[in-house]
């Protein structure tokens, strides 16, 4: 038997060595030369893919990447006559502000991505802001809806969805005039965190507009048992309650609220009830509870890429297998927004430091119409660079199903109001 | 009055609540002296159990209850010898070597239950889920006092357990003194291998109530192994009556601090107490473990 192993010898190691620093010195910038030839835009997406928000944050990385799907099946974005594809690259913040501000460094440092696609939650979008500034570029936000996103000025960052504190109130506004008979007393509950909290603020300050007079107005923690504030509001019997919140506090808002045998007449909340999650979750006793949402299937607009707001529905259905809501459409059509500007500046990849700055003032200058609705940034005031274009519709879950009803001209059914007993 | 008394029966609910995840905690610290991070872990996978035995099989899902306690039951039976050879190693440490363990084991079930389950947030359907009993001009939530009801049970049943019994006796004395019980003849490993499935069974039998009272995704399960920290911690580690005492006592607090101060100001009101507790008497309110 021969004692000689068969295995690695010294000989062999030391060849196979050479082979691999050989390929290393030769062949891998070959390689990189090669690729360097199909010039793609880089994209960054930083969003909550772990943590306690990562419903939503998976919902943003399905709208932004159906986009670069939709944009890549057609040869990429155009530009020059030219069509370049996007290359999309992933940033989880875990949830945490902080940590979203590190995965935009990384995305732009170590993937020198040209443009960023903005986190779900708004403190993260407020904590990434600097970084943006900081290395000059760009980023879309298809979810943040926090007013203080806006009040910040941020020269680079972009908002689709129109901040809360223009949203709630005036679907609280609609509510109160459908409501019949007239209500008169509201509680509002808002979960303290940056956006919930702003949410509870909006439909607060809507609430004294509408004429409705606010008997509590709560701050509860997004851990914390809502038994206790619950009994308080029931004691107080208001005619509507109003809640601002992800989807975990709703869910558990309307448990815990039936739980007391406790059913205000109308039962508003913003976030999160659009999306088909919290009517599974519920099941029957999600019906009756009123949200508000900047954009259904149901709208009338239309663009080239996605078609009629129905067609893109049915593609996200198809894809996910949940009908879309508006947070999903807004990152998809925040897509539509880098592709029309980057058009409209003319240049391609990979773009340069001053090329992202013109592309910056190439977003500021969008005005245009998509599937999810008209968008354009304000220039100025406290929602700077943010898309107040589109108006809200007050929805309610009736039948499992998301339904407009209100304002009359967007209504595809009644308000049901006061709501009856809990069954 | 209506709503004081209102209050403190939310805030005896809640800590009924909080009590049925802690109880078991509080066993496993005493025995296998690591404070195990998974509890939120087994919480959350009970209450998909029953999340999945109601929405699959369509029956209530309080039916989980007893096959979380056989199920996790015996996947802690598994898991407790690795714990309990982390925890008597010989590496500098062990005690934060076990700690790194249960924190990488809670990791790995959250992990794997997102990429099994998914995100979203699911509520365990049972025969008393939002039914109420009106009792004068107080309504009591059937499912909590169901839920109360059961710490109390399995702090009685543990107690008699641990007191009443030789196998008990045995847990007692290792809780004790792991050098002393293994003289006398006690099956150190094999005891620990039990207790731990015995926690994990009580936790995951808590998780398909929490699952019926709030909600169940695999990110809520962090919550549960901070409350249960605290309230261990309260409690004095190790002590399972404490626990039940001590989650009762954050249970009011809370309750009161959110209808008469404000519920943003709760959380900080279970923290100074702990902080006066730790101050006052750093052996919890009981002020003995096992």
């Amino acid at each position: 038997m021969s004692t000689k192993s068969k295995g690695f010898s010294r000989r062999r190691i030391l060849g196979g060595s050479a082979v691999a620093f050989a390929a290393g010195t030769l062949g891998i910038p070959f390689v990189r030369t090669a690729r360097a030839q199909v010039a793609t835009f880089k994209a960054g997406v930083i969003t909550s893919l772990s943590g306690e928000n990562i419903l939503g944050g998976n919902l943003t990385k399905r709208g932004y990447d159906l986009w670069a799907e939709a944009i890549n099946a057609k040869g990429g974005v155009e530009v020059a006559s030219q069509r370049f594809k996007v290359d999309m690259f992933d940033g989880d913040d875990q949830s945490n502000p902080a940590t979203g501000a590190d995965a935009a460094e990384r995305l732009i440092v170590q993937n020198e991505v040209d443009v960023l696609f903005g986190p779900y939650t708004s403190g993260s979008t407020i904590a990434v802001q600097p970084i943006c500034q900081k290395y000059q570029v760009p980023m879309i936000s298809g979810s943040a809806e926090s007013p203080n996103v806006w009040k910040a000025k941020p020269e680079f960052n972009f908002g689709i969805i129109p901040a809360v504190d223009t949203t709630a109130g005036k679907s609280l506004a609609v509510l109160a005039k459908l409501s019949n008979p007239t209500a008169k007393t509201i509680a509002v509950i808002g979960v303290n965190e940056p956006f919930s909290k702003e949410t509870g603020e909006g439909f607060r300050d809507g609430a004294k507009e509408a004429g409705l007079e606010v008997v509590a107005y709560e701050l509860v923690p997004a851990s914390g048992d809502l038994t206790p504030v619950i009994s308080k509001i029931a004691a107080l019997n208001p005619d509507i309650v109003a809640v601002g919140g992800h989807e975990e506090p709703l869910i558990n808002v309307v448990k815990t609220s039936k739980s007391l045998n406790f059913r205000p007449k109308a039962l508003i909340m913003h976030y999160g009830v659009t999306d088909p999650a919290f009517a599974q979750a519920l099941a029957a006793d999600a019906d009756g509870t009123s949200g508000v949402s900047v954009w259904l299937p149901s709208v009338q607009y239309k663009d080239d890429l996605f078609g009629t707001a129905r067609e893109f529905a049915e593609m996200a259905q198809k894809k996910s297998g949940h009908e879309p809501d508006y947070t999903e459409a807004a990152c998809a059509a925040s897509g539509l927004v880098f592709g029309d500007a980057v058009k409209r500046l003319g240049k391609k990849p990979a773009l340069t430091r001053e090329d992202r700055v013109a592309l910056k003032d190439a977003i500021a200058a969008t005005d245009i119409q998509t599937f999810y609705g008209p968008i354009k940034f304000e220039k100025e005031g406290n929602h700077y660079h943010d898309n107040v274009q589109p108006v809200p519709v007050l929805i309610q879950i009736q039948g499992g199903k998301t339904v407009a009803v209100g304002p009359k001209e967007a209504a595809a059914a009644d308000l049901t109001y006061p709501l009856p007993a809990w069954k | 009055m209506d709503l004081f008394l209102q209050t403190l029966l939310n805030g005896l609910l809640i800590g009924g609540v909080i009590a049925t995840f802690t109880i078991g905690f509080q066993l496993a610290f005493g025995v296998l002296h690591v404070i195990d991070f998974a509890v939120g872990g087994w919480v959350v996978l009970g209450g998909y159990l029953g999340y999945y035995m109601a929405a699959g099989l369509g029956v209530d899902g309080f039916l989980a209850i007893p096959i979380a306690f056989v199920l996790f039951g015996a996947i802690g039976y598994l898991i407790g010898p690795i714990l309990y050879n982390v925890r008597n190693s010989r590496t500098a440490r062990p005690e934060l070597m076990a700690l790194a363990l249960t924190f990488g084991l809670f990791t790995l079930l959250r992990g794997g239950m997102l990429t099994a389950w998914g995100f979203n947030t699911h509520s365990v359907p049972t025969a008393l889920s939002g039914e109420s009993l009106a009792v004068g001009p107080l309504t009591v939530p059937l499912v909590r006092v169901a839920a109360a009801v059961f710490a109390v049970a399995i702090a009685g049943g543990l107690f008699v357990f641990l007191y009443r019994t030789r196998y008990g006796l045995a847990i007692r004395a290792t809780a004790e003194s792991r050098q002393n019980a293994a003289l006398m003849g006690v099956n150190i490993r094999r005891l620990s291998a039990n207790v731990y499935g015995l926690y994990a069974g009580i936790t995951a039998m808590a998780g398909v109530l929490m699952g019926a009272i709030f909600s169940v995704n695999p990110e809520v399960g962090l919550r549960y192994t901070l409350f249960a920290f605290f309230v261990a911690v309260l409690a004095g580690l190790g002590s399972v009556g404490g626990a039940l005492v001590a989650a009762l006592l954050l249970g009011v607090i809370e309750a009161f601090v959110a209808t008469y101060v404000g519920s943003s100001y709760s959380l900080l009101a279970i923290f100074a107490t702990l902080f006066l507790v730790l101050l006052v008497s750093p052996r919890g309110i009981l002020r003995h473990g096992l």
